[in-house]
């Protein structure tokens, strides 16, 4: 309703007040910023790659990690995917401290990722597991949904302590 | 393989295709198409967009108690598998499926019961108190044929129609 009233402005202003054309121009270029506003309100997700910061979603004692290295992939990781990472945030006394280097498994990623039968998912955050060299979880427990995918690149152990399968 | 049903729009879900979203208390949105998704990420309510199940069945548009769909159902409950259920559920599929249409039709033939007398009655009002704008109401009074027509009884006789037999043979 807004843009069609600045419009009409605008026109009024083009064909009576010359001299007025750049208020009433000001008064349509807001219009088309709030516009603009609600369009890029839906970020474009794209992949977990060097700098991204992920929440932690085990007992490990780390709370927030930033990935370094992505394992897989030219253009960075996605859902289920291994990525190296450094601790930014950690409780006082956990397992892992703040600055160490540790490997994690993607559990949930905001940028969709295709399934098995071409459908698509994803989810709200990019959360990490936290797991040793050998791909055993660090933690003893796991919160929140995790994607079934991970029993095709073997983590079973991951896929035992999730709560909820999705 | 199971048919899921959108989130938004109600409809079915083929496999392989669509999105799905898992929020993180493990709910799970299934959109049938980007359509679907995008309304969702907009926050619209399904039950205020018009072209959803929900809206229309909100609406009373659509039929919303009925014994047929008690069939398609989600059940949590396993059924254990048996042959002759098996048999019998396959041919009374399509039997339902005629019954839930053939409903369906007459609650919208219930619906749509007046619209027509309705719709000529505002029809015929609206030439009542527009005429004047094609014709000035002094021009009216004096040609009668811009005013609504009368019926008019016009009689056939038999010879006509029977000189147009002739004409056919």
């Amino acid at each position: 309703m807004a843009a069609s009233f600045s419009s009409r402005c605008y026109r009024v202003g083009r064909s009576l007040l010359g001299g007025l054309v750049n208020g009433f121009s000001g008064l349509r270029s807001t219009s088309n910023d709030l516009t603009c506003g609600n369009f890029l309100l839906q970020q474009q997700r794209t992949f977990i790659q060097m700098r991204t910061v992920l929440k932690v979603v085990d007992n490990s004692g780390a709370k927030k990690v930033m990935c370094i290295q992505a394992l897989k992939g030219k253009k960075g990781a996605r859902l289920g995917d291994t990525i190296i990472a450094s601790v930014k945030e950690a409780h006082p006394n956990g397992k892992v401290k703040k600055g160490k280097v540790v490997y994690g498994v993607v559990v949930r990623a905001a940028m969709q990722r295709g399934r098995c039968d071409g459908s698509e998912v994803k989810f709200d955050d990019n959360a990490v597991v936290l797991v040793d060299k050998q791909g055993q979880p660090i933690g003893t427990r796991v919160f929140g949904p995790v994607p079934h995918e991970l029993r095709q690149k073997k983590h079973v152990k991951i896929l035992t302590l999730a709560e909820h399968i999705a | 393989m199971r048919l899921e049903k959108c989130w938004f729009c109600s409809s079915t879900i083929y496999p392989g295709h669509g999105i799905q979203f898992v929020r993180n208390d493990a709910k799970i949105f299934r959109f049938c198409r980007s359509k679907c998704h995008k309304n969702f990420k907009m926050k619209r309510n399904p039950r205020k967009v018009k072209w959803t199940k929900a809206y229309r069945r909100s609406h009373g548009k659509d039929m919303t108690q009925d014994s047929t769909f008690e069939f398609e159902r989600k059940r949590n409950r396993p059924e254990r598998y048996d042959r002759n259920v098996a048999e019998k559920v396959l041919k009374a599929i399509p039997k339902i499926d005629k019954v839930r249409v053939d409903r369906e039709a007459t609650h919208h033939k219930n619906r749509m019961k007046g619209k027509k007398s309705k719709e000529q009655k505002e029809a015929a009002k609206e030439l009542e108190q527009g005429i004047v704008l094609v014709k000035a109401p002094a021009a009216l009074q004096q040609d009668p044929s811009l005013t609504l027509p009368q019926k008019i009884k016009v009689k056939v006789s038999q010879k006509q129609s029977e000189e147009n037999h002739a004409m056919e043979e």
